[in-house]
Order: structure tokens, then C-alpha cells, then sequence
């Protein structure tokens, strides 16, 4: 901890936790920053109270300390700090789109979400009140992920909604959010040597260092490594670089109907099994298809990592991503292959504090990688909570949310599953690099993808060797 | 133990300790998820100075088959 002198005053500011300096990597090398922007628009089809709705963002600012989150850059020693301010003063303005298409309105909140944030000593969020055409009102938050995530955005946002219904029709008030700094502290105290990280040291030098090296599995099948396998001159390379010269990123989101939905999470309740790993272990089985059958699978599993009271109300940015390896045999049935799943995801959960941009460092040092190699070429994140979930007393109104694309990618396809709001059925929303794949590949990725999981579900005692014949 | 284990399942979930029994399933009837769980169970390595068996813990299922796990770890 260090402090500053900030608008006069001396304040406590804290180092970047390793979550943040995930993020802050990612502009230090990519010359688009608006990489970090995430933009979020959530719509009521009803007559809101805008002056009310304005009284109660701000409460939510007040309730949610890492909303008011800055980043300060101490030239002593080149390193960025982050503090938090008092009060949120800025103005909440309300943006009329009700005369123009809906197509015209969130194609200039796409256009808005593609903005950087100002880095240092300056707010890195911003909300407006949003008139939709076709009587939808509601707000459009766009946040920068080094200061939150898609949990603290879901949690802001509901806050948001609990507390304009306890404003307007006498709902109860909202439970408090916790402090965001004692989350920070948390994270630095792990971070600062403790037993913890030196157990999680231990595991990950362990999997580093495994005998049998990964295996790189593309989504687009075998091309990729043959062509750097042939490159290198190294006709056992299982590594590939999946780095490439541009950034521009495209969106393709496909609907899972609401019944379909509900017979995957149907069979996850009745066979206690996370929507997660049915997820991971269709998108496995997909890349070991496009892969030649390949036993050997890794995909980078992002962890939100928000277990206690504390962290899953102080907002912020907390998630990790970790490379999720599983290496099944063809006679595994299905539930086994999720039983392989689990176990391997409960490893990544009891060592997920630990720092991965550490962790990719000393990979890439140990199997002496070529720059920007890598053995997963998907990164995965299902996230389980909704607006809709978390308000059960919220009035019966119709509503939609959108996420809107910032226009770049870091990462060549960033697949993240979520529930929409209004008959929770599930999402599959592909971000992908568009000099990497087009459209129509992610769609028969997707395609495979469903009929994995279908094929899986009507018989988990199917092989995965009779799954994927079956395909 | 009860007690303690009552006392850091509260940091979990939010629900009042005094309903927590040794009947009480983590998943079902505490609401944690397996991340929750994990955590849990990290958190208790360290405050009661054991090292459970990843293969073991998983079978745990209620407050009461932890709280058997744990003694028997602690003998």
C-alpha cells in the first residue's frame, strides 16, 4: 500500500491484484484499449420514473465502493495504483433514442462501448438513462474490466433495479454490498507469501512440469498446428501460436430454445452436475472431434472466483482464467467424462487465487514456447447469474439485456454462456477474431456443440468414442 | 465443531446459523455451488490445521459427513 496526494489530499492507494493486472497486460501490449470496455444495456418495457431512477443509480455508486474505483500511475517506480473516492458526482444523463430504430440505438451504444476509458484519476465507468424505441427504458453501463466483471456488473445493475422497486412500489431495501478494498487487502495478503499461494505454487510448478506435455487442439481442426509443426521444422510440436496481426473481433450469438435449455439443466440437477462442466465437456468433445479424435484436451476455464458473502458483494474484477486439461479415452462414457471434468475443475478451484499470468510465464519459460504459443485455443466462461435471477421481487415486467461488443479481441474465440432474463433459456455468445474464423465456422461449432451435448444427454452411458461417430 | 464449521459456512451463504444442522446438505439445502464448497474446504485446511484427500472431500455431502471427516483426520 502507498500513499498519494490526490485532489489535495493524502490517499491510501492499492497495488493491482493479480485479476487486475491480467487485464492491465492486455493494454500494455495491445494498442487498442477499448479491449477492456464492456458494455451492458438492461430494458424495461414500462414508463420509468427517470428522476427517481437517477436517485437511485447514484445510491448504487454510494452501496458499491468499487464503482468508484481509480487508477493512479506512480512514476517512481512505472507501477499503476488504484483508490477508491468518496462520492460519485457526476452527471447521469438520459439519452432519448424512442424517435430513432432500435437497430440505430444500439448501434451507437456499440459505437459508445468501443471508447477507452481515460486511464488514471478519472471515473472508469459510466451509466445513462436509455428511451428505447418501442417503449423500453432502462440504463446502458459501460465499465472498464480492469474495475469489474460480468458478476459485479450483474450485481450493480440488480441493485440498481431492488432499489428503484423499493423506491417506487415498497419492495424490501436491497441487502448491503461489502467493501471492496477488504476484498483487495484479501488478495494482497494471499498474494504477499502466504502458506496459501506457496501450496498453489507447489500444484501449479507440479502440472507445469508433467511428464506428458499438452496437446493443442483448435477450434478449426488440425490446420493450424500442422501448418506450425511444418514451419518450425518440428513435426511433434503440440504447442501453436495463436496470436495473430489484428485485433478486430465480431459477436455471434445463438439461442438455445427455452425447452432445449431446460432438458440440460434438467439433467444437471438430476445428475448433480454443474452447467459448467456438461458445458466444458461438450466443447472437449467438440475439440477432440475437429482434432482428429485427439484424447488430449485443454480449454482456458475462467473461474469468477467468488465464493464468500464478501466477494461475491464487493464488486470488482476477480476472474482468472486457468487452462482446464482433460485427457479422456474413447470407452469413458459420458457421466465418466464429467466425472473427469469435475475433478479437474475442483483442482483449478482450490488453486484458482494463485497469479495466472504467473502461471502462463512459467509454462512458457518450462516448454520453451515460441511467443504468443499457447495449448488452448478456447477461453470458456459460463455465468450462471442473471438480472432476472437475483430479483425475485421485482414487478412482472418485460425486459431485455444486451451485451455489446467493444469491437477487438486479445483472445482468438471467447465463448461465454449465459441465461437471458426472460425464459432463461441459454446463450451462447462467440467472441472471435474475424482474420481467425467467420461466422459460419462458429456456427457449425455451435451446431457440434449441441449435438454433443444431446447426444450426451439422452444416453450418458454412451462412449465418447460412439458420441463422436455419432457426430 | 458445529460451531465452527456453522460460524464459516456463514461466510458462504447467506443463511442464519442458527438453521444449519448436521442434516444440512452443502448443495441442496446451503445453496453453495462447488466453487463455494472448494473454498469451504480450503478455508477449514487452514484454520484447523488439516490436509483432506481431494477424493474424499467430494463425497462429503452434508455438514455432518464433514465434521466426521474432520475428526478423523484430526486423530
Amino acid at each position: 500500500m502507498k500513499e498519494f496526494i490526490i485532489n489535495g489530499a493524502p490517499t491510501k492507494c492499492y497495488p493491482l491484484t493479480a485479476a487486475q493486472r491480467l487485464h492491465y497486460y492486455t493494454i500494455k501490449y495491445c494498442p487498442f484499449h477499448q479491449v477492456l470496455c464492456i458494455g451492458t444495456g438492461l430494458y424495461f418495457k414500462h414508463d420509468l420514473n427517470f428522476d427517481v431512477l437517477k436517485e437511485c443509480i447514484y445510491e448504487a455508486y454510494r452501496r458499491m465502493d468499487s464503482m468508484r474505483l481509480r487508477f493512479i500511475h506512480d512514476p517512481e517506480e512505472d507501477a499503476v495504483y488504484q483508490y477508491v473516492v468518496p462520492f460519485e458526482e457526476r452527471e447521469i444523463p438520459l439519452i432519448d433514442f424512442s424517435n430513432d430504430s432500435e437497430e440505430h440505438a444500439h448501434n451507437t451504444l456499440r459505437k459508445w462501448t468501443a471508447e477507452p476509458f481515460e486511464r488514471y484519476n478519472s471515473p472508469m465507468n459510466k451509466i445513462m438513462m436509455i428511451k428505447l424505441p418501442n417503449g423500453y427504458n432502462g440504463t446502458y453501463l459501460k465499465v472498464d474490466h480492469m474495475t469489474m466483471d460480468s458478476s459485479s456488473i450483474i450485481a450493480f445493475s440488480r441493485d440498481i433495479i431492488e432499489l428503484y422497486c423499493a423506491r417506487m412500489y415498497d419492495f424490501p431495501m436491497p441487502k448491503d454490498m461489502q467493501s471492496y478494498l477488504k476484498a483487495v487487502e484479501k488478495d494482497l495478503e494471499y498474494e504477499n507469501n502466504s502458506v496459501a499461494r506457496q501450496k498453489d505454487t507447489e500444484f501449479w510448478k507440479a502440472e507445469i512440469e508433467c511428464e506428458n506435455e499438452p496437446m493443442y487442439t483448435d477450434f478449426t481442426g488440425m490446420g493450424r498446428l500442422l501448418t506450425q509443426r511444418r514451419e518450425s521444422g518440428n513435426p511433434d510440436l503440440r504447442s501453436a501460436v495463436i496470436t495473430s496481426t489484428t485485433l478486430d473481433a465480431s459477436i455471434s450469438v445463438y439461442h438455445l430454445e427455452d425447452d432445449a435449455s431446460a432438458k440440460l439443466m434438467k439433467f444437471c440437477t438430476e445428475n448433480r452436475v454443474p452447467m459448467a462442466n456438461l458445458l466444458l465437456m461438450g466443447l472437449r468433445t467438440v475439440l477432440s472431434k475437429f482434432n482428429n479424435d485427439e484424447k488430449d484436451v485443454s480449454i482456458k476455464s475462467c473461474i469468477a472466483r467468488r465464493g464468500t458473502l464478501l466477494e461475491k458483494r464487493s464488486g470488482g474484477t476477480r476472474i482468472h482464467f486457468f487452462p482446464l486439461r482433460t485427457i479422456v479415452e474413447p470407452e469413458c462414457t459420458f457421466l465418466e467424462a464429467l466425472q473427469i471434468i469435475q475433478q479437474e475443475q475442483n483442482k483449478l478451484f482450490r488453486h484458482a487465487n494463485y497469479d495466472p499470468i504467473e502461471l502462463t510465464m512459467k509454462r512458457s519459460m518450462y516448454r520453451k514456447f515460441a511467443p504468443g504459443a499457447s495449448y488452448e485455443s478456447i477461453n470458456f466462461t459460463y455465468q450462471p447469474l442473471t438480472m432476472k435471477d437475483s430479483s425475485p421481487d421485482t414487478p412482472d415486467i418485460e425486459y431485455k439485456s444486451f451485451w455489446y461488443s467493444n469491437g477487438v479481441a486479445a483472445s482468438p474465440l471467447y465463448l461465454t454462456v449465459m441465461h437471458r432474463p426472460e425464459d432463461n433459456g441459454l446463450n451462447f455468445n462467440f467472441e472471435y477474431k474475424k482474420d481467425v474464423v467467420n461466422e459460419h465456422e462458429m456456427e457449425y461449432l455451435y451446431y457440434y456443440l449441441c449435438r454433443v451435448l444431446f447426444r450426451g444427454i439422452e444416453d450418458p452411458n454412451r462412449t465418447v468414442g460412439e458420441i463422436l461417430e455419432m457426430i | 465443531m458445529l460451531e465452527t464449521l456453522k460460524e464459516i459456512i456463514c461466510n458462504y451463504v447467506d443463511v442464519d446459523a442458527d438453521s444449519i444442522t448436521e442434516d444440512s446438505r452443502f448443495i441442496e439445502d446451503l445453496g453453495m455451488n462447488s466453487y463455494d464448497f472448494m473454498c469451504l474446504i480450503g478455508e477449514l485446511e487452514g484454520s484447523m490445521d488439516i490436509q483432506v484427500d481431494e477424493q474424499e472431500v467430494v463425497k462429503l455431502s452434508t455438514v455432518g459427513d464433514a465434521i466426521k471427516y474432520i475428526e478423523t483426520l484430526k486423530k
